[in-house]
């Protein structure tokens, strides 16, 4: 709906939208600006803060334990978001079909463990996967086999695993909510016009779904940009997991300034993933928006 | 740079935790106006971060004598979340606690940049005699005292008695020759069988280092030397080296998890090498063992030799920050030395001080879990053999959390060796240690 009265400008909006502005510029604006000032210093042990201009940036572009970090997400990114999603929209339209029984039952519990905070999951997903007395190690014994969740080739994996237990309700639901908001008389058009069930999935629901896509697509970038409390956990939990202090480039920047004592060095690493991240968001926004209806 | 100040401020209150002790910095500071004398008729209120439950025992008495003196126990975190909040409250300028518990190892990376009180000043001298030496040249930074020792690790072994005699094995080893023939026979006993656990426990090659009379780090100012090659470290890492060639060490289980808390339940982990403080835990670890659990000396390197080496422990420092030093410092002889002591003791405090060590009744003591086991005259006696000259590299926070990385890869694939690993790790201890400001070589 292409908005047809042209609306006109009051200064009484600002007043509406101000304790959002203040809070915002003093949760977001201003650390990122204390941030950017941190990350031009290096804050020794021994000779206190001195101002080093770009070199941290320069340090950064040459530190292979960060590229191996961003890579790792990367990867992540490209192999568990797609399986989440599709995840997630496959549970979205069986629940909007209306074929279900206790639908309500299955959307709150498929939602569920969105609510269990990340460090309770990983716990218990350690648990579940241990090989020494958890679910694993049955399997194993039962099996006779030697499967190990956590070893270093496998642990990624497995973090997958438990990211997408946890995000994949979440997606279903802002799914679900969009095709909720698709008007029912469509279907009642299409199924007079002699419309199946996969048609009317194919050329109603799929397009529906496409603008809520994108929103879900940048949330999970962003959220496995940001990926911690796993690596950050595991651990403690199982030897030799293969994970790093610089797993991820959010760990490795929380290492890097809370037992490195780097602060101006993690202060870059922030802002350099952040630009990332904007980047590869903005482009996959551009990008699944073009040609896209009613946005 | 005021602006940066002012952002620093703000950062500072935009961390709920810090905003809290921020809080009842800004009251304690209208007492005194600021100044550094707490002492005196003055009031004083003081804020202590610590994890150690037992200090908190010692206020009540201290009040009681110290009437113009109020102390705030806070636990702002255990090690490495401490140290970040009060590395935080430092730079940012507020909320710094009077007194902070720190490891040992944690000393020098507070005292080199001059976050610590040099005690020197408030009369620490004065209680050096009563304290085991080791512990207390850890808490001597280039000469100068920075903590007072408040509890200790003097390593020991703890052994499972069922489990050796299970293997054939009546009297635990005491040298590390016959703890190697005891793993072997361990390891015979079944697959899940083994006489220790490690995947990486740097604090646990480090003892074994010590022992053995190697001295890896050097400091001597801001200059540091790491060597991992002197003949003590050499005998250590090859004697472990071996162990671990032989499969005679379970690489799977990580300290402190749940499965390690299996194994020591049901027997198949037969001993554990580590700081006297895990008499206070094991019980809570492995209940189903209790009775079977016995505690030693360490093995020795030399049959009929009496040597030993710490593993954790730690102590109290004041910030230099800190509003009420002379205050802080009465606490701290008070419940580290003075009448606090008993208290603490009393509540399962182990701690370096002689008076308590040499104590007829701390040394009779039957502890039931050990089976009735006169444990703290086995800890008092590993107390005072601790290897004297154990220096931690002001930087050994950051050193120990990149162990891991490094150790990793060998704990996992069997390639490669400690002492490569132990390479590694100097190097990069050398290059970060340079960039930090220090001469390291």
């Amino acid at each position: 709906m292409a908005p047809t009265r042209k609306r006109r400008r009051s200064p009484i909006g600002l007043a509406f939208i101000a304790p959002f502005g203040a809070l915002f510029a003093l949760v977001f604006i201003v650390p990122i600006l204390y941030a950017a000032y941190l990350s031009l210093f290096q804050d020794k042990l021994v000779g206190g803060n001195t101002f080093v201009g770009f070199a941290n940036y320069v340090k950064l572009v040459q530190d292979p334990q960060f590229w191996d970090g961003v890579g790792r997400v990367f990867w992540f990114t490209l192999v568990q978001v797609p399986i989440m999603l599709v995840l997630a929209m496959a549970l979205a339209l069986a629940l909007d079909s209306m074929r279900l029984h206790g639908a309500r039952f299955l959307r709150v519990t498929i939602f569920l463990p969105y609510a269990v905070p990340a460090i309770v999951s990983t716990l218990m997903w350690g648990f579940l996967l241990g090989v020494k007395y958890g679910l694993f190690g049955s399997l194993n014994r039962a099996l006779g086999t030697d499967l190990d969740p956590f070893a270093p080739g496998t642990t990624l994996i497995s973090i997958g695993v438990m990211v997408t237990w946890a995000f994949t309700g979440f997606n279903m639901l802002i799914f679900y909510a969009a095709l909720k908001a698709v008007p029912r008389e469509l279907y009642e058009a299409a199924a007079i016009d002699g419309a199946g069930e996969f048609q009317i999935v194919r050329s109603i629901k799929l397009p529906a779904l496409r603008g809520s896509l994108v929103v879900t697509i940048i949330f999970s970038i962003i959220g496995t940009f940001q990926m911690f409390n796993e690596p950050q956990i595991l651990p403690s939990m199982v030897a030799n997991s293969g994970v790093t202090t610089f797993y991820t480039p959010n760990l490795y920047a929380y290492n890097l300034a809370f037992t490195g004592s780097q602060q101006g060095y993690a202060a870059a690493l922030a802002l350099v993933m952040a630009a990332i991240t904007i980047a590869v968001a903005y482009a996959v926004q551009i990008r699944g928006l073009r040609n896209a209806p009613d946005q | 740079m005021r602006l940066s100040h002012k952002l620093r401020l703000l950062s500072a209150a935009l961390a709920p935790m810090l905003a809290l002790t921020a809080c009842s910095g800004g009251g304690s500071g209208s007492g005194s106006g600021g100044s550094s004398t707490g002492g005196g008729a003055e009031q004083a209120k003081i804020t202590v971060w610590s994890w150690d439950g037992t200090v908190e025992k010692a206020v009540a008495g201290f009040q009681a004598a110290n009437p113009n003196i109020t102390v705030e126990v806070v636990n702002a975190g255990s090690s490495q979340d401490e140290y970040k909040a009060l590395d935080n409250a430092i730079q940012a300028g507020s909320g710094v606690p009077d007194l902070v518990m720190f490891e040992y190892f944690a000393v020098p990376y507070f005292a080199v940049p001059g976050k610590l009180a040099d005690l020197g000043e408030l009369g620490v001298d004065k209680l050096k005699q009563d304290f085991v030496p080791a512990a207390w040249s850890d808490v001597t930074v280039n000469g100068k005292v920075y903590a007072v020792p408040s509890d200790y690790g003097p390593s020991a072994m703890f052994y499972n008695m069922s489990t050796l005699k299970k293997a054939g094995i009546e009297k635990p080893p005491a040298t590390w020759d016959e703890y190697y023939e005891a793993a072997k026979k361990i390891r015979a006993l079944g697959d899940d069988y083994y006489i220790a656990q490690d995947t990486g426990d740097i604090f646990f090659l480090l003892s074994l280092i010590w022992q053995a009379g190697g001295r890896p780090f050097k400091v001597d100012g801001t200059k540091v030397h790491i060597d991992f090659t002197d003949p003590g470290t050499t005998r250590a890492v090859a004697f472990w080296q071996k162990m671990l060639d032989e499969g005679l060490i379970n690489t799977k289980i990580t300290g402190w998890s749940d499965d390690w808390n299996r194994t020591l339940n049901d027997g198949t982990l037969a001993t554990q090498t580590m700081g006297g403080w895990l008499t206070s835990t094991l019980p809570e670890r492995a209940p189903k063992a209790a009775g079977d659990f016995r505690v030693a000396l360490m093995p020795q390197w030399e049959q009929g030799a009496k040597t030993g080496a710490a593993n954790g422990g730690s102590s109290f420092g004041i910030p230099a920050a800190a509003q009420h030093k002379e205050a802080a410092f009465k606490f701290l002889e008070y419940f580290a030395h003075g009448g606090g002591l008993s208290t603490r003791v009393d509540a399962g405090a182990f701690v370096p001080n002689m008076s308590v060590l040499e104590n007829e009744t701390f040394q009779g003591k039957a502890n039931p879990y050990f089976g009735g086991q006169k444990v703290g005259a086995v800890l008092a006696e590993a107390s005072e053999i601790v290897g004297s000259g154990w220096q931690y590299p002001p930087f050994f926070e950051w050193a120990r959390s990149i162990y891991g990385d490094l150790a990793s890869p060998f704990y996992t694939t069997g390639q490669g060796s400690l002492a490569e690993v132990l390479e590694q790790w100097r190097q990069r201890c050398i290059q970060y240690g340079n960039e930090q400001g220090f001469e390291v070589s």
